[in-house]
């Protein structure tokens, strides 16, 4: 029997055990972004895990329409594990079936380009070099002001969109009777050590949003070092199944942390956060890194979480109005709620406003938008429409995905509403508070 | 799979997405929340209005072919499985709030609203809907008219058909028909409320009126420990018996109290208990907490370990998640159970509890209580894994006797589930001859030709002889 068909069986054994959980009460069907839209019970999480535990019992053909299109409509948001009386594990579920899936049946080629080019470093640097540059002369964000009003973008002119979505927000209000700057509260403690993941995107895309958490973890009394030779996270192969590459990230990303010593592996990007949190489960039948792996996975916290520990630190006023959108992978994978509010409530002038259905997916979901360009654009602009509808100024959220593909529709209302990283508007609030040693203001 | 001619017209009525011809995608709907019956449809249509839902009838109809409509497909009674390549129509598309008039207490609904969706949207206007089923998240309106559904605070307030003031009614040959509404008592015959309940058997409800009622103004929810069922069954019956009134009287048992517990809902019962008692009282301020006094003393009397009350409402709702979700948290003891559901005088209670246990022992299977004690209306749970072939034989065997014994003591075989698939032939133990043949008779009013949700509700051995439909037979996909 070849190694691959081996890890196909013990894959399938290993759903067999998670599925039996699933008692069919249906809790999870209201909760199902997918489920929602479009009233198919096929299209919900239970029924996919029915569809996982027919090709267990050998009743359905993995290659099957039914399989391939359901398990392929799944945004992987995870809001079905919180509701869930039995437990069922769904996401670890969802990449196992995945992986049966693409064995049996090729994922399309662009899918399967872009996650080779994100899973290898000499590939993913000159094409988030290419993103730069093409973002650099303004016309991602000119074509998406033409754009703008018209049908939802699918395919190449939402990556256009998503694009010019990630370029740096336009200068923040401030008051002019803002407070002198306050001086920066002593930490006594000992500074734990973090390392911080610099993840594929957001180090190609969203360097000032990597910057600022560095800025902000040491104003909170972090000592923050470098940790050279780290790689994409794996989240985007897992998630699409290709669960071998994703290992293989996992191994070396374990390595590159432990040679730094790190007492916390500090995340920015939910997503990333997820899947790295759960290297554990991820590794946990290769002998040599399963208590490594699962030593890592205890390490992992989520940027919010590390800055509400300590309070944050108060700095400068910012007089906004602003909207929190939770990212699934932060509540729902990880169970983190409230530290992002802390951290919103503790930046002086900032207004902060609820969203309505902020704890339901942006239809971002990795590559969703161009998998499933048009179910993903509906769960988009209803995303969009919940914005617009609280007044807010600006859009606060906290994976570089959310923000793209959040920020892409935003754009293309032409409402002018900025999708900010939280860590963005902490060091906004540090830099006019004088926390980095110059004035305030 | 349905004739082609059927599938064409099919498609022309609901559009090309509203239909499910697929054998493999028609898996998923091959049973309801009672996964014991697996019966693949021959179709399933999602229709997205009243129109739609005429159109498909009248088109299956005229194929012969049986129909099942389907809510959320959280039933427990398998009522919503397709047998004999039935087509599903299915109500998850038609999930509108059509109007709230809050002046007048009242909500007119699509079918396939979410039962807890409407108390959410009636809550800015001071209203909620009473019936609250435990798994009101995500079961629908159409699904609880259907089952006459019931729920924890229903001690009080009492089950749907209470609250079903009209209804619109696509009737088995497609028509359609408006029974009641406008909130008043219609002249001549209740048709609402013989409709309520009627388990997929009359037609098919597209439009529903509800009354809603004001939001109590407090609440207060204790919660008894006990180290001996028996006893928590007797403090129920010594609620009642002083002439307390609460709103809720919900006991878990030991074994349910453990797989909450371990679950997400975790809602703080202590896990070396025997039984806890959830009582909720409601209404105005005024007398509430002397209510409360009186439980918590009751409660002592018959052995409560401890009384306490939830401190504020994020205690209260974690109690009662606890209890509601209680169901699927069992999938952590066991693949699957089969949530039985039978009703028993309050004060037998403590007796009948002994004599499910003893069943339970004798079958060498688990079962878990998790009922409202205070309608001794209970839910034992039968503990199974089907893969388990022998282990499936004993669990019909128990849950066969323990009905028998709810039914000796003056009970009967149903609460609120509904009869559907599973409990058909449990109706005999109730019923005789004569009063089988009145409710065949009911039905062939509705549904001459025997079209909806056949080889549901009633024995296909009780038809009466001069019946000229052929009865359906409830085996194969």
């Amino acid at each position: 029997m070849s190694a691959a068909v081996d890890s196909l069986a013990s894959a399938v054994r290993k759903q067999e055990q998670g599925l039996l959980n699933c008692v069919h009460c249906g809790f999870c069907l209201p909760a199902c972004p997918t489920y929602r839209r479009l009233g198919d019970e096929a299209d919900s999480p239970r029924g996919r895990l029915y569809l996982m535990q027919a090709v267990v019992e050998g009743r359905l053909d993995p290659g099957a329409e039914a399989f391939q299109t359901h398990i392929g409509r799944c945004l992987g948001c995870r809001a079905c594990e919180p509701v869930c009386p039995s437990g069922v594990e769904y996401g670890q579920l969802l990449e196992l079936a995945r992986q049966v899936g693409g064995n049996a049946r090729r994922p399309p080629v662009f899918s399967r380009v872009l996650l080779r080019v994100f899973g290898t470093a000499w590939l993913a640097r000159p094409a988030m070099f290419a993103g730069r540059v093409a973002r650099a002369t303004g016309l991602p964000a000119l074509l998406t002001r033409i754009m703008a009003g018209r049908r939802p973008p699918k395919g190449a002119r939402l990556a256009v969109a998503m694009l010019a979505a990630s370029a740096p927000p336009p200068p923040l209000p401030s008051r002019t009777e803002d407070p002198p700057a306050t001086v920066p509260r002593r930490l006594d403690a000992a500074k734990p050590t973090v390392g911080v993941l610099t993840g594929c995107v957001q180090a190609g895309l969203f360097a000032r949003v990597n910057q600022a958490t560095v800025r902000v973890l040491q104003a909170n009394g972090y000592h923050v070092v470098s940790v050279p030779n780290q790689e994409c996270c794996g989240a985007l192969h897992a998630h699409g199944g290709d669960l071998e590459a994703a290992r293989s990230l996992a191994r070396r990303n374990i390595v590159a942390f432990e040679a730094a010593r790190v007492d916390i592996v500090a995340m920015n990007a939910s997503g990333c956060g997820a899947a790295m949190a759960d290297y554990g489960s991820l590794l946990a039948d290769d002998e040599a890194m399963a208590s490594r792996a699962r030593a890592f996975a205890g390490k992992v916290r989520d940027i919010s979480q590390l800055l509400a520990d300590r309070g944050p630190v108060p700095g400068g006023t910012v007089p906004l109005k602003v909207t929190y959108d939770a990212p699934c992978h932060l509540l729902h994978a990880q169970g983190v709620a409230d530290p992002p509010s802390r951290v919103l409530d503790s930046i002086p002038g900032l207004e902060v406003v609820p969203l309505p259905g902020a704890a339901e997916c942006c239809g971002g979901a990795g590559i969703y938008g161009l998998t499933n360009p048009r179910l993903g654009g509906w769960i988009g602009s209803d995303k969009v429409q919940s914005v617009l509808g609280t007044g807010a100024s600006a859009l606060v959220t906290g994976n570089p995905g959310c923000m793209m593909q959040i920020g892409a529709g935003l754009a293309l209302t032409g409402a002018g509403i900025p999708v900010l990283h939280l860590v963005e508007l902490l060091d906004e609030s540090y830099r006019r508070g004088g926390l980095y040693g110059n004035a305030g203001g | 799979m349905v004739p082609a001619t059927l599938a064409k017209s099919l498609v022309g009525i609901c559009g090309r997405d509203g239909v499910i011809l697929d054998e493999e995608r028609l898996l998923v709907y091959e049973s309801d929340a009672l996964t014991a019956y697996r019966h693949r449809p021959g179709a399933v249509v999602l229709p997205r209005s009243t129109e739609q839902v005429q159109g498909a009838v009248r088109a299956v109809a005229e194929h012969g072919l049986p129909i099942v409509p389907r809510g959320a497909g959280t039933g427990l009674s398998g009522g919503a499985v397709a047998l004999d390549g039935a087509v599903v129509i299915g109500t998850a598309r038609m999930n509108r709030i059509l109007n709230i008039d809050a002046p007048n207490r009242r909500a007119v609904l699509q079918p396939g609203v979410i039962n807890a969706e409407l108390s959410e949207a009636a809550r800015v206007h001071g209203l909620y809907y009473a019936p609250d089923p435990s798994s009101q998240t995500t079961c629908t309106i159409g699904g609880n008219v259907a089952e006459n559904s019931g729920g924890p605070h229903c001690l009080k307030y009492g089950v749907t058909s209470r609250y079903v003031t009209g209804l619109a009614v696509v009737l088995a040959d497609g028509s359609l028909v408006k029974l009641g509404g406008q909130g008043r008592e219609s002249p001549g015959y209740d048709l609402v409320g013989l409709f309520v309940g009627s388990e997929g058997c009359f037609g098919i409800a597209t439009e529903i009126e509800v009354g809603l009622l004001p939001v109590p103004e407090g609440v207060r929810t204790l919660l008894g420990i006990f180290d001996r069922i028996d006893d928590a069954g007797q403090a129920v019956s010594d609620i009642v018996a002083a002439g307390l009134l609460p709103a809720a009287l919900e006991i878990i048992d030991g074994p349910t109290i453990r797989a909450v517990e371990d679950s997400v809902f975790a809602a703080g019962y202590p896990t070396d208990a025997e039984a806890a008692l959830v009582i909720e009282f409601d209404g105005m301020e005024a007398g509430l907490d002397h209510d409360v006094e009186r439980a918590a003393v009751l409660c002592e009397r018959a052995g409560a370990r401890e009384v306490r009350s939830a401190r504020d409402e994020d205690e209260r709702m974690a109690l009662w998640k606890g209890r509601k979700k209680a169901f699927g948290a069992m999938g952590r003891i066991a693949p699957d159970l089969l949530v039985q559901d039978a009703t028993v005088p309050r004060t037998t209670l403590p007796s009948i509890l002994r004599g499910i246990s003893d069943i339970g022992q004798r079958y060498d299977l688990v079962v878990a209580n998790v009922f409202h004690a205070g309608d001794g209306n209970l839910h034992p749970n039968i503990l199974f894994d089907r893969r388990d072939e022998h282990e499936l034989e004993r669990v019909e065997r128990a849950s066969k006797e323990i009905m028998q014994l709810c039914v000796d003591s003056g009970g009967t075989i149903t609460g609120e589930h509904g009869v559907g698939l599973d409990k058909k032939h449990h109706m005999e133990l109730i019923y005789g001859p004569d009063e089988l043949d009145a409710m065949w008779r009911v039905r062939r009013v509705f549904d001459p030709g025997g079209v909806m949700n056949p080889g549901k509700v009633l024995p296909e051995d009780t038809i009466p002889s001069e019946d000229t439909v052929l009865p359906v037979g409830t085996g194969g996909d």
